[in-house]
C-alpha cells in the first residue's frame, strides 16, 4: 500500500522540468523502481512527475556519425530486441536481456534502470541505515553475502544496474536537463560512489532529468558483451557481472573498457583487467592474468569472499568468449 | 516405542461409522487412474473462481495489523488517538479493548500468550489493529499507532538460545518439551560390528511456505452468527478454533473456503489474523477483511525451520547397514513449533541398531508450522548425503547399496508390517527409466561445466484415515451431486472425488458437481494437509457412492423383478445376468423418479490394526555446475513414486513436478536470512527470498508411478503423493552435484556462494 | 585504501544504533508525516481533492473513474472495478500474479500507478475469455493441468498471451525465460512449459484466437 502523494504527467520536457524546479518530486519513468521504493517507504514524496508521456524522451535511432541515440523512456523490452544494438552494441542488449523479469523489462526504462536506488536488503528493509539518513551500515557487520568488495566505504550496497556497466563500457553518454540548463555526463561519471557521497547515488540534481543516452559509434574491431551471475536463474541482481568493450586488431587487444557489476557501489572500473589485456592476444596466460587482476586489492566482507572466485571465473570466461 | 500415527493432533482416536454396502476393490478401471483435466479448470483459468482474497461484501471494511518490528520487546505503551481520527477508520483494536484478550498459542494444556501479547517474542507480534473503509486507509491508519517498546534482548541462534545466560523466550528456558529419542538395538554394537563408519554434519536454511495467495480472512456477523472465508487447508479446524476463541457454539461459527490459493502447511493453523478480523467487525458491526502483506506472511505465518543434523552410519563390507546415531536440532521459533527430523534416519533403511535424537528449541523469530513433509526433506537432505558417502566408501553404487537395506518392516516396537511398500520398484524402475547406469558410468567432464547424476529415497509416515464423511446424490435424471468437507488445496481433491463417482456409477464426470470445504453445507472431514486427503476421504467418496450404487440396485431388482445380486450396475444401467432382456437404464427407475434423489451416505472405515501405511518414492537427477561461476543449473529430474493406486494420472505427474520445485528451492535457491545484530528477516519478500522460478526447475521432468493399488489400507487403494513428492529432491539434487564436482557441500541451499566457498577450499586441500 | 568503517561514522556523530532502534517503531515515522493536521476535520472517508478523474480501457471497455495518485492498476481492478481474475500476491513486482497486458505487453499491475494506465488498452485474464468460452491460452492451461491452486495462474496465462503476442513461435527456450517472470510456488511449471507451446501450436495452424 502507498503513501499518499500528486501525480503529474506532463506532455512535454520543458512542463515535466518546469515542475520538477518548482517542488520537492520524484521523477516517474516506467515506475518499478518508484513505485516499489513508495511501497517500501524507503521515502516518500509529496509529488511524482512522470516522464511517461512525454514523445520526445521516446525512441531509439542511429545517431549521423555512426553512434545511436536511445531516449531516456526506451523500454529495456526495446532495447534487447533492437537489432542495431544488438549487433553494434552487442553488450547493452546482452544487459538488457537479463534485467529483473520480462514484464519489468517491459515497464522498465533505460534511463530508470541507470537511477535506480539500491537493492541492499537493509536499505530496502525497515532498517534505519546511513544511506536513508540513519548512522551506520547494517551490511558492514550483518548480512553481507550481496555486498561489495571494492569501493566499500560507510555503505557497502552494490549498485544494481546491469545496462550501467555495458552503456559505460561502450562509452555512452547521458544527455541531462533541467529548467535552467543542458549538460552532458557519461555513464561512467554518472554515480557517486560512498567515499563522496553515502546518500546519494548519482550526481543528477534532484530537478534534472535524463533526457537520452548517446552512444559513439563503434571503432571499427569493437566487440562487446555482458554477463550476470545471479543466485537464482531469472529476476534476480547480479551477484558478478562483467561487462566488456574490447577494440581488436586482429588477434590483439587495442583497447579496452571493463566495467564490473555487484562488486561496488557504483559501477566498477576495472581498469586492472583493461591494463592486464591492452596490447595482448588473449592466450590462456593473459586471460589468467586478467582474471586475477579482476579482483586484485579487493576487500571483502565477512560473508562474500566468493565474489573473488566468483569475478575471477566470470571475467576468464568472458574474455575466453569474446575471443571466439 | 511405537510410531505415532495419527492423521490428527491429539484427543483419542477418530472413527467413522462403518458403511452398508459391501465395498471390495475395483477389479479394472475406465476413469479412475487416467489423465482428467480439473472439473474446476475453467474457474481457475478463466479468473472466476473467488479466492478468499477476492470475496467482497455489501459494507465490508478492511483490516491491517500492526506488528512488532523488533525480534524481542515489550508493549509499554499503545497510543491510538491519531490513528482513531483519520479518515475511513471505523475501529482500533489494542490489548486494552475489551474481547481481545483471547488467549493463543496453546501449551501444556493451557496457553501461553494472547492475541496481543504485550512480551513480542519475535518480529512480526500482532501489536494492534485498525479496520477502515479501504485498505490504503487502514495502513495509514496503522501506521499512525504510536508504540512504545522496550527492546529486550534476543536469541535468533538455534545453539545459542540453549546457552548459558541466552535470553529466556518463555519461562522454564529455551527448550521446546525434551529432546525426542528413537531407540533400538546397541549402538555401540552396532558401531563395533561396522567394517566401514561415515559421519557427517548436514545442514539446511529455514524455508517460509509462501502460497501465493497471502493468509487472510473476511469475517461477518448476522447476529450471534458468524461466517468467516478463509484462505485455509481445513475449514472444520478453523471453525473449532474460532468457536473455541470466541466461545461460541461450533454451529454459529460457519467458515467457506472452496477455492485457497495455496498453503503447503502454513494454512492448517488458524490464524490471529481470522480472530482479529471477527472482533473488528462485531465492533463495528460490519464485515471486516483482512489480507496479510507479504512481508507479514514471511515472518509471522510459519516456517521449515532449519536443522542441524549429525549423522553417523556403520556398514558391513557387503553395504548391510549395522548401526545409526543420528541428531537433529532445529528451532520452533518463540512458541511451539517442532524441528524433529528423525523419522527418516529411523525407518527409511534397515538397521538394526540405532538412535536418534531430536531437538527443538525457541528462538526469537516466528512459529515452526508444519511445511510439506515437515521434517522430513530436511534429514533426507542428511541422510541420503550419507548413504552416497558410504556407497563411496564402499565402493558400492549408491543405488545398490540403498537396494541392499530396503526395510521389512517400520522398525518400531516389535515391527509393524507395511500395508504396501515398494521402495525396491521405485529404486530400480526409476533407475532404469532415468537412465542411472549409462549415467554413472560415464567419465567425468574435464571443463569448467561438471555434470553429474544423483538420487535419493524418500519414506513418509502419515497414512490419513478416518474421520471423514462423504454424501452422493443421483438425481433423477442420472446427474451427481458429490458433498465433501475436504479443501483443494491444489492438489486436485474435487476431480479424483468426482473420478471416483464416476468409475463407481458411470455418471459423465461433467455431470458431477462438487461441493465442498463449507463447515455449514458440506460434510466433516479433517485438514487438507499431509498427504491425507486422498487416502482418508477417496475411500468414504467411493463408500457413498457405492451406498448409492446399492440402493439402485435394490430398486431396480423390485422394478424387474429379479434378485439383487442378478443385477449387474454398468454404464447407468442394470441388466439381470441371468435374462439380459431384463435391462433398465437408472433414469428409468421408477423409485428413483419417485424420489427425485437418491442419497448415498460413505463414511472412511478404520485402518488395518497392527500394520504401517507409508508411501515410498526415489528422485534421480542430473546437474550442471560451472564450476567458475557456481551455477547450477538442473538438466532433468525423475521421480518413481510409490503412492498405491493412481486416481488422476495427469493431476499426480503435476504434484510430483511440483514437489520437486519446492525441493529445489530448499536445496538450491531458498533461504530466510535473519539480520544478525537486530534478530530481524532482512528477505521478507519474493525478491530476496528466492522461490524456483520456471529457469530454476528442471529442464526436462519425469514421472514414473508404481501404480499399486494397496488394498490392504483402503478401499480405493491410494496413498499420498505431496508430501513425498519434495522428500528426495533437494538430497537428489545434494548428491547430484557432489558427484559433479568431488566434494560435498553439507550446508543448503546450494547457492553460488556455497558451491564457490567449496570449491575454493578443495582446491586449498589439494 | 584507507577505509573507514560504519563504526567510525557513527561514533563521531554520537548517535548509537541502539539509539536509534529505541526510539522508533513501525508507526512512528508514518505519524509525523501528516496525520496529525487532518485532526480536527470532519472525518472524510475520502478525500475529493485527492482524487483525480482518469479514463480507463480495460478490456475493450471504457471506465471514467476517480483515483487517488497512488492508486495501483490492480487496486482499481480488484476493489472499483471487481476485476478479481488479477491477484493480488505481493504488491510489489515480486510474484506475477498480478500480471496485465497494457498494450499487448505483460506488465505487473501492482507496480502500474492506475493514473499512468491511461490511454493503453488494458487487457485482464477476464478479457481473454471469448464470450463465455476459454480463450486458446487459458484452453490449453486446462487441459495440461498447468496449475494447481490457481492462484497464479490468471497471471500465467495472460504472461503467455502477452509473450504469443510478441513471439508467435517461441522456442521452448523462448517460453520458458518469457514466463519466467511468474512464480508458482505449487511448481507447475513442467506443465505450463507445455500449456504454452499447445497454445503456440494452435495458433500456428490457424486455431488461435
Amino acid at each position: 500500500m502507498l503513501p499518499k502523494f500528486s501525480h503529474l504527467r506532463p506532455a512535454t520536457l520543458r512542463e515535466a522540468l518546469a515542475a520538477l524546479d518548482a517542488s520537492d518530486a520524484r521523477i516517474h519513468g516506467g515506475g518499478t523502481d518508484l513505485v516499489g521504493c513508495l511501497r517500501d517507504r524507503v521515502f516518500t514524496t509529496e509529488r511524482v512527475v512522470s516522464l511517461s508521456a512525454i514523445p520526445e524522451l521516446r525512441g531509439i535511432a542511429a545517431t549521423g556519425d555512426g553512434g545511436l541515440r536511445i531516449g531516456a523512456t526506451a523500454t529495456l523490452t526495446e532495447i534487447a530486441g533492437h537489432p542495431a544494438i544488438a549487433d553494434r552494441f552487442t553488450a547493452i542488449a546482452d544487459a538488457a536481456r537479463v534485467v529483473a523479469s520480462p514484464q519489468l523489462r517491459n515497464q522498465g526504462t533505460i534511463a530508470g534502470n541507470l537511477c535506480q536506488k539500491p537493492r541492499c536488503w537493509y536499505y530496502r528493509g525497515d532498517f534505519h541505515c546511513l544511506r536513508k539518513g540513519g548512522e551506520l551500515c547494517y551490511a558492514y557487520e550483518g548480512e553481507n553475502q550481496h555486498h561489495c568488495i571494492f569501493g566499500g566505504d560507510l555503505c557497502y550496497i552494490v549498485h544494481p544496474s546491469d545496462t550501467a556497466p555495458a552503456l559505460a563500457a561502450l562509452g555512452a553518454v547521458c544527455r541531462v536537463s533541467s529548467a535552467s540548463a543542458t549538460r552532458s555526463v557519461p555513464v561512467d561519471r554518472l554515480h557517486v560512489p560512498p567515499s563522496v557521497d553515502p546518500r546519494r547515488e548519482t550526481v543528477l540534481e534532484p530537478d534534472e532529468v535524463v533526457t537520452e543516452l548517446v552512444l559513439p559509434a563503434p571503432p571499427a574491431g569493437l566487440r562487446s558483451s555482458y554477463l550476470k551471475i545471479r543466485s537464482r536463474n531469472a529476476w534476480d541482481f547480479a551477484l558478478a557481472g562483467v561487462a566488456l568493450a574490447l577494440v581488436f586488431d586482429g588477434d590483439i587487444v587495442r583497447s579496452a573498457r571493463v566495467f564490473l557489476s555487484g562488486a561496488a557501489p557504483v559501477p566498477w572500473r576495472s581498469t586492472a583487467v583493461e591494463a592486464a589485456i591492452t596490447g595482448q592476444a588473449l592466450d590462456a596466460a593473459t586471460i589468467a592474468a586478467a582474471a586475477s587482476a579482476a579482483v586484485a586489492g579487493a576487500e571483502p566482507l565477512s560473508g562474500n569472499a566468493y565474489k573473488l572466485a566468483l569475478f575471477e571465473g566470470l571475467v576468464a570466461g568472458q574474455l575466453e568468449a569474446i575471443r571466439g | 516405542m511405537t510410531e505415532r500415527t495419527d492423521y490428527h493432533i491429539g484427543g483419542t482416536p477418530p472413527e467413522t461409522p462403518g458403511n452398508d454396502a459391501a465395498a471390495g476393490p475395483w477389479p479394472a478401471t475406465t476413469v479412475v487412474g487416467s489423465r482428467q483435466p480439473r472439473i474446476d479448470a475453467y474457474e481457475r483459468v478463466s479468473g472466476t473462481a473467488v479466492y478468499p482474497h477476492d470475496v467482497s461484501l455489501p459494507g465490508m471494511l478492511h483490516g491491517a495489523i500492526l506488528r512488532c518490528p523488533h525480534a524481542h520487546a515489550r508493549v509499554l505503551a499503545v497510543d491510538t488517538a491519531a490513528a482513531e481520527k483519520m479518515p475511513g477508520v471505523a475501529a482500533v483494536i489494542t490489548a486494552a479493548t475489551p474481547g481481545a484478550d483471547i488467549p493463543w498459542y496453546e501449551r501444556d494444556g493451557g496457553f501461553a500468550s494472547t492475541l496481543f501479547d504485550p512480551h513480542c517474542r519475535h518480529q512480526g507480534e500482532e501489536v494492534a489493529a485498525v479496520a477502515a473503509e479501504t485498505p490504503l486507509q487502514a495502513v495509514d491508519a496503522i501506521r499512525a499507532i504510536r508504540v512504545t517498546y522496550e527492546e529486550l534482548p534476543f536469541v535468533v541462534d538455534d545453539t545459542a538460545a540453549l546457552a548459558p545466560g541466552a535470553p529466556a523466550i518463555h519461562d522454564g528456558g529455551n527448550l521446546i518439551g525434551e529432546p525426542r529419542v528413537r531407540s533400538r538395538g546397541d549402538i555401540a554394537a552396532g558401531f563395533a560390528e561396522a567394517e566401514v563408519v561415515v559421519e557427517g554434519v548436514y545442514r539446511t536454511s529455514c524455508q517460509i511456505h509462501a502460497p501465493m495467495e497471502p493468509h487472510g480472512s473476511v469475517a461477518r456477523w448476522d447476529g450471534n452468527r458468524l461466517t468467516v472465508w478463509d484462505s485455509t487447508q481445513g475449514v472444520y479446524d478453523v471453525q473449532e478454533r474460532l468457536a473455541a476463541a470466541l466461545e461460541l457454539p461450533r454451529s454459529s461459527v460457519r467458515v467457506i473456503g472452496p477455492y485457497m490459493g495455496g498453503g503447503f502447511g502454513s494454512k492448517l493453523e488458524t490464524g490471529k489474523y481470522t480472530v482479529i478480523a471477527t472482533l473488528l467487525a462485531r465492533m463495528t458491526a460490519r464485515p471486516v477483511k483482512i489480507f496479510l502483506p507479504r512481508e507479514d506472511c514471511f515472518t509471522s505465518t510459519g516456517n521449515r525451520p532449519a536443522n542441524t543434523m549429525t549423522i553417523k552410519i556403520g556398514a558391513k563390507a557387503d553395504g548391510t547397514l549395522t548401526a545409526i546415531e543420528y541428531a537433529s536440532s532445529g528451532s520452533g521459533g518463540a512458541y511451539f513449533g517442532d524441528a524433529g527430523t528423525g523419522a527418516l534416519p529411523a525407518y527409511l533403511y534397515q538397521v538394526a541398531n540405532l538412535h536418534a535424537i531430536d531437538t527443538t528449541v525457541h528462538t526469537n523469530a516466528g512459529k515452526a508450522r508444519p511445511m510439506r513433509a515437515p521434517g522430513v526433506p530436511q534429514a533426507a537432505w542428511a541422510l541420503e548425503q550419507a548413504m552416497d558417502e558410504l556407497a563411496a566408501k564402499l565402493g558400492l553404487d549408491p543405488l545398490e547399496l540403498r537396494l541392499r537395506n530396503i526395510p521389512a518392516t517400520l522398525q518400531a516396537g516389535p515391527g509393524l508390517p507395511f500395508t504396501s511398500q515398494h521402495l525396491r520398484e521405485c529404486l530400480v524402475k526409476g533407475a532404469e527409466a532415468f537412465g542411472w547406469a549409462e549415467a554413472v558410468a560415464r567419465p567425468p567432464d574435464e571443463g569448467h561445466l561438471r555434470r553429474g547424476v544423483g538420487l535419493a529415497a524418500g519414506m513418509w509416515f502419515y497414512s490419513g484415515g478416518p474421520p471423514s464423511t462423504v454424501v452422493v446424490k443421483l438425481h433423477a435424471d442420472g446427474s451427481a451431486n458429490l458433498n465433501m468437507g475436504a479443501s483443494d488445496i491444489g492438489c486436485g481433491t474435487k476431480t479424483w472425488a468426482a473420478m471416483i463417482v464416476a468409475e463407481e456409477l458411470g455418471v459423465p464426470l461433467e455431470q458431477i458437481q462438487v461441493e465442498h470445504a463449507d463447515t455449514a453445507t458440506t460434510q466433516y472431514a479433517t485438514s487438507s494437509g499431509g498427504s491425507k486427503t486422498v487416502p482418508s476421504d477417496s475411500p468414504a467418496v467411493l463408500a457413498a457412492a457405492r451406498s448409492v450404487k446399492h440402493q439402485l440396485i435394490g430398486f431396480a431388482a423390485e422394478q424387474l423383478g429379479v434378485p439383487a445380486d442378478d443385477l449387474v450396475y454398468a454404464d447407468l444401467a442394470l441388466t439381470s445376468r441371468s435374462d439380459p432382456s431384463k435391462t433398465l437404464k437408472v433414469t428409468e427407475i421408477g423409485m428413483l423418479g419417485r424420489r427425485g434423489v437418491v442419497v448415498g451416505t460413505g463414511y472412511r472405515e478404520p485402518n488395518p490394526e497392527g500394520s504401517f501405511t507409508a508411501p515410498t518414492c526415489a528422485q534421480f537427477c542430473e546437474v550442471e555446475v560451472d564450476t567458475r561461476t557456481g551455477g547450477l543449473r538442473i538438466l532433468r529430474f525423475l521421480g518413481a513414486h510409490d503412492s498405491g493406486r493412481v486416481l488422476n494420472r495427469l493431476t499426480f505427474d503435476n504434484q510430483v513436478f511440483g514437489g520437486m520445485a519446492m525441493g529445489i528451492g530448499l536445496g538450491v535457491t531458498e533461504e530466510r536470512v535473519l539480520d544478525r545484530q537486530t534478530g530481524r528477516m532482512v528477505n521478507a519478500n519474493l525478491h530476496d527470498y528466492k522461490i524456483p522460478t520456471m529457469l530454476d526447475v528442471a529442464g526436462d521432468h519425469a514421472c514414473l508411478p508404481i501404480d499399486e493399488p494397496d488394498h490392504a489400507f483402503n478401499t480405493t487403494g491410494a496413498k499420498g503423493l505431496g508430501e513425498p513428492a519434495t522428500i528426495p529432491t533437494a538430497a537428489a539434487v545434494g548428491n547430484a552435484v557432489a558427484r559433479a564436482l568431488g566434494v560435498r557441500i553439507s550446508d543448503a541451499p546450494l547457492t553460488p556462494r556455497r558451491i564457490l566457498d567449496a570449491l575454493a577450499a578443495q582446491r586449498k586441500e589439494a | 585504501m584507507a577505509k573507514k568503517k560504519p563504526a567510525d561514522h557513527a561514533a563521531g556523530s554520537g548517535v548509537t544504533r541502539r539509539g536509534f532502534l529505541g526510539s522508533v517503531g513501525a508507526g512512528a515515522v508514518a505519524a509525523a508525516t501528516g496525520a496529525a493536521s487532518r485532526a480536527e476535520a470532519v472525518p472524510e472517508i475520502t478525500d475529493p481533492e485527492e482524487m483525480v478523474a482518469v479514463a480507463l480501457t480495460i478490456n475493450g471497455r471504457r471506465h471514467r473513474l476517480l483515483v487517488e495518485p497512488r492508486w495501483t492498476l490492480l487496486f482499481v481492478l480488484r476493489e472499483r472495478l471487481c476485476l478479481t481474475g488479477s491477484k493480488a500476491g505481493c504488491e510489489r513486482g515480486e510474484c506475477g500474479s498480478c500480471t496485465v497486458l497494457v498494450d499487448d505487453e505483460p506488465r505487473y499491475a501492482c507496480l502500474t500507478l492506475a493514473v499512468e494506465a491511461e490511454g493503453r488498452e488494458i487487457t485482464t485474464v477476464e478479457g481473454l475469455l471469448v464470450g463465455e468460452e476459454l480463450g486458446d491460452v487459458q484452453r490449453a492451461f486446462a487441459e495440461h493441468d498447468a496449475f494447481q491452486c490457481g492462484y497464479c495462474t490468471p497471471g500465467q496465462v495472460v504472461a503467455a498471451e502477452g509473450l504469443l503476442r510478441a513471439n508467435p513461435r517461441p522456442t521452448e527456450a523462448e517460453i520458458r525465460t518469457g514466463m519466467s517472470g511468474n512464480l508458482c510456488r505449487c511448481g507447475a511449471y513442467a506443465h505450463i512449459v507445455k500449456a504454452v507451446a499447445d497454445a503456440a501450436d494452435g495458433r500456428k495452424t490457424g486455431g488461435g484466437s
